[in-house]
């Protein structure tokens, strides 16, 4: 009994100091609100550790207490944690694996890019974030690593894919690859810039990130596209390193990667320098833009006839650019799978072997700065105004969660690109004293993107919608449905004009009409006009349906005058020209993004 | 015996790469480029799937993913093994800075070798058209000259 007591007496004060669960073990585990983000069960050494951090905690001090040098090879930066808080004894076993991982990486530094978005690719509209490595190896950051967080899809497209990436389905997991595999990916492949913040870390933070890359990499956790995703995750790796930024915990319900990226550039003190890699794409436009008129002639002959001898009109250092240029814009048809591969060689090697007599840099300094998406407006947004329809006066309020119009500031983001998504429109009609929902955008894509000498984008527009309709009939409003995609192609004139042309096929449901449902072909002529603080669309839609309520002329428009960053104000209007009843309203919205 | 030690110890690196060669997909290539390789069950399993068996080296002609593939999916081994994987995945890129005399994949390339970059800028661009002597030149002559020339 004496003995017990003693033992009692002697090892209890010390459990007492390990039990203590702090916030940095927390993190360390991942637990968010009492429970681990991470699924795989062997991340816990204790039965009950996805939901219990001091059993955890207390598992892990026993580990390393013991002699399985295999698990404890796993679990590195739990054993640094230990250490610095004098809980653990035993020196840290020798680990092939993991030193061989560290020997590799040699890490200096540690850097969250943000790779712009990617309208060809649904699940790359909202932009992707991952981590790099930086390396101390001689040479550049291209010999640094890619820590990617992403889910392991399978083969299935379209429904099948959506679904699973919703609800969770798909398992997420790291991959690391050298950065020259991940720029040539993103620069070089899809033509998306990639911005480079590298963080403020000491060397005992960096130490501490890459033991923990180590412990997460071997695990894997339920994928959720709008919450638990690529940006999320790397949010809680950032916050295991420095637990007081508690970065995770402001996006409970969905993470877009650009707001993660504000949100770590945004921490004081946690980011030490920025840098910018532009896309192949803009690398190649920033080159014909900076080109003499002469340069540009010659240019768009030799691409046109693929005859890279140029004229002596210009200097070598002139050629130089053009050949430079040529050379990009082959690489880029190539990609595209617009060359076959031995024309693609051919001309390669034409155009270098041409460049290479020449000793001398070209004219042109390469694009070195771009629109810093940090500077973007913030995603969501609030509308509050009014307006007149069919001579009834209403007021509103529309909220969006996410993210850009056509005519909301671009600065940051894709000129032309838009995505609403979950935008909902109520309005109070004074008159009647009657508040109606008047629409609702489940989805709404646009990419309006310009054909010019080089580039031959497809601009297409996705819709699902509910809204309010006015029958030209009977002149009652009723709801419909709406699901619309269409397809065509835009030019820039000049700088700052766009326009454009699509073909929109829809089918809808409701409106008070016969059989409730309507499909209609419609050609949507745009223009798109953007001069400092001006974002200026004018649109008309004349459409053929399978109900004549439906064959119409549409026309609408809308003026944006931007403010500041996160606020601007908007005049709308629409006019609808039916065989019945016109339908016309106009209104004024005050934008608040945040 | 140096050429005869390079080329073998670039052999062993083309047999380590090539046999992972495989197609360009947005997330990697899946499991299989995973950094973990060992530790985790499913990993070996999935690695089977993944390793595709081709071989050959890489040509002109841009591909990512095929590091990417690599089990280790990672920057290692020794210099030449190191040089023939950085121009297997960026031989493009080396050619536009090669035929500059001056550019990223340059300076890369000094820093793999260890030697001043802008005297290997130099006697790269000097010898453009021996580097490239073919439109069909394989990453393998192309680090082997290169490391002759360095």
């Amino acid at each position: 009994m004496h003995y017990l007591l003693f033992f009692i007496t002697l090892f209890f004060p010390f459990f007492v100091v390990a039990a203590e669960v702090d916030e940095a073990w927390l993190a360390l585990g991942h637990y968010q609100n009492g429970e681990s983000s991470i699924d795989s069960p062997n991340f816990f050494l204790s039965e009950d550790g996805k939901t219990n951090p001091l059993a955890e905690l207390q598992a892990t001090i026993e580990l390393f207490e013991g002699n399985d040098t295999t698990k404890q090879c796993v679990f590195p930066a739990r054993y640094l944690y230990l250490q610095k808080r004098g809980l653990v004894q035993k020196a840290f076993p020798k680990c092939e694996e993991y030193d061989q991982f560290k020997a590799d990486l040699q890490p200096k530094d540690v850097t969250l890019l943000f790779t712009d978005a990617y309208m060809n690719n649904p699940s790359s509209m909202f932009g992707h974030t991952l981590l790099r490595i930086d390396t101390k190896r001689k040479g550049t950051q291209m010999l640094a690593h890619g820590a990617n967080y992403g889910a392991f899809t399978g083969e299935e497209a379209g429904a099948a894919y959506a679904i699973k990436g919703l609800f969770g389905l798909y398992f997420g997991g790291f991959t690391v690859k050298p950065y020259y595999d991940i720029i040539n990916t993103y620069n070089n492949i899809e033509n998306r810039d990639i911005w480079e913040l590298t963080l403020n870390f000491s060397q005992e933070e960096l130490d501490f990130m890459v033991a923990h890359l180590w412990e997460i990499g071997q695990t894997q956790s339920r994928y959720y596209f709008f919450s638990r995703n690529c940006s999320y995750m790397l949010l809680e790796m950032i916050d295991a390193v420095r637990p007081e930024l508690k970065l995770a915990q402001k996006f409970k319900t969905w993470v877009i990667p650009l707001d993660s990226f504000k949100a770590v550039a945004r921490k004081k003190g946690l980011v030490k320098e920025i840098n910018y890699r532009p896309s192949r794409q803009n690398k190649i436009k920033h080159r014909y833009k900076m080109m003499t008129d002469e340069q540009r002639e010659i240019y768009r002959q030799a691409i046109k006839a693929k005859d890279y001898h140029l004229s002596d009109e210009l200097s070598m250092a002139q050629k130089a650019d053009v050949w430079e240029t040529a050379y990009q814009f082959v690489q880029y048809q190539w990609v595209a799978k617009k060359l076959e591969l031995k024309d693609y060689r051919k001309q390669s090697f034409e155009v270098l072997r041409a460049r290479s007599g020449f000793k001398d840099k070209g004219s042109i300094a390469e694009l070195s700065d771009g629109k810093n998406p940090i500077q973007a407006h913030e995603s969501k947004r609030l509308v509050a105004g009014g307006g007149e329809r069919n001579g009834e006066v209403f007021e509103k309020i529309e909220l969006r969660p996410a993210y850009q119009s056509l005519t909301d500031n671009d600065y940051g983001l894709i000129k032309g690109a838009q995505i609403n998504f979950l935008n909902q429109e109520w309005r109070h009609y004074a008159e009647r004293n009657k508040l109606v929902m008047h629409k609702f955008d489940v989805l709404s894509i646009r990419s309006i993107s310009p054909i010019d000498v080089m580039f031959r984008p497809t601009s297409f527009q996705l819709d699902l919608n509910v809204e309010r309709w006015q029958n030209p009939s009977d002149e009652r409003e009723h709801y419909v449905g709406n699901f619309m995609v269409g397809g065509g192609g835009a030019f820039d004139l000049g700088e700052n004009v766009r326009f454009f042309a699509l073909v929109n096929n829809r089918l809808g449901y409701g409106g008070g009409i016969a059989h409730n449902s309507y499909g209609a072909l419609g050609v949507d002529l745009g223009a798109l006009w953007s001069w400092h603080s001006w974002r200026v669309l004018f649109e008309i839609e004349p459409q053929i349906a399978t109900q004549k309520n439906f064959s119409q002329i549409k026309y609408n428009g809308e003026i944006n005058y931007i403010i500041a960053k996160d606020w601007s104000i908007a005049l709308s209007g629409e006019f609808v020209d039916t065989k019945g009843k016109n339908a016309q309203e106009y209104s004024l919205g005050l934008r608040y993004y945040f | 015996m140096k050429k005869i030690y390079l080329l073998s110890a670039v052999a062993a690196g083309v047999l380590a790469l090539s046999s992972n060669a495989n197609a360009y997909d947005s997330t990697g290539c899946g499991l299989g480029s995973m950094a973990w390789r060992g530790q985790s069950g499913i990993i070996p399993q999935v690695l089977a799937v993944t390793t595709n068996g081709t071989f050959g080296t890489q040509t002109f002609g841009i591909t990512t993913g095929t590091s990417g593939c690599d089990p280790n999916g990672r920057v290692s081994g020794g210099t030449g093994r190191m040089l023939l994987a950085f121009l297997e995945n960026n031989m493009e890129q080396f050619a536009y800075d090669a035929a500059q005399g001056n550019g990223e994949t340059i300076k890369t390339v000094a820093g793999i070798l260890n030697v001043d970059e802008n005297t290997l800028a130099v006697k790269i661009q000097d010898n453009f058209g021996v580097l490239f002597a073919s439109n069909d030149v394989d990453a393998v002559d192309l680090t082997l000259s290169i490391m002759q020339l360095a």
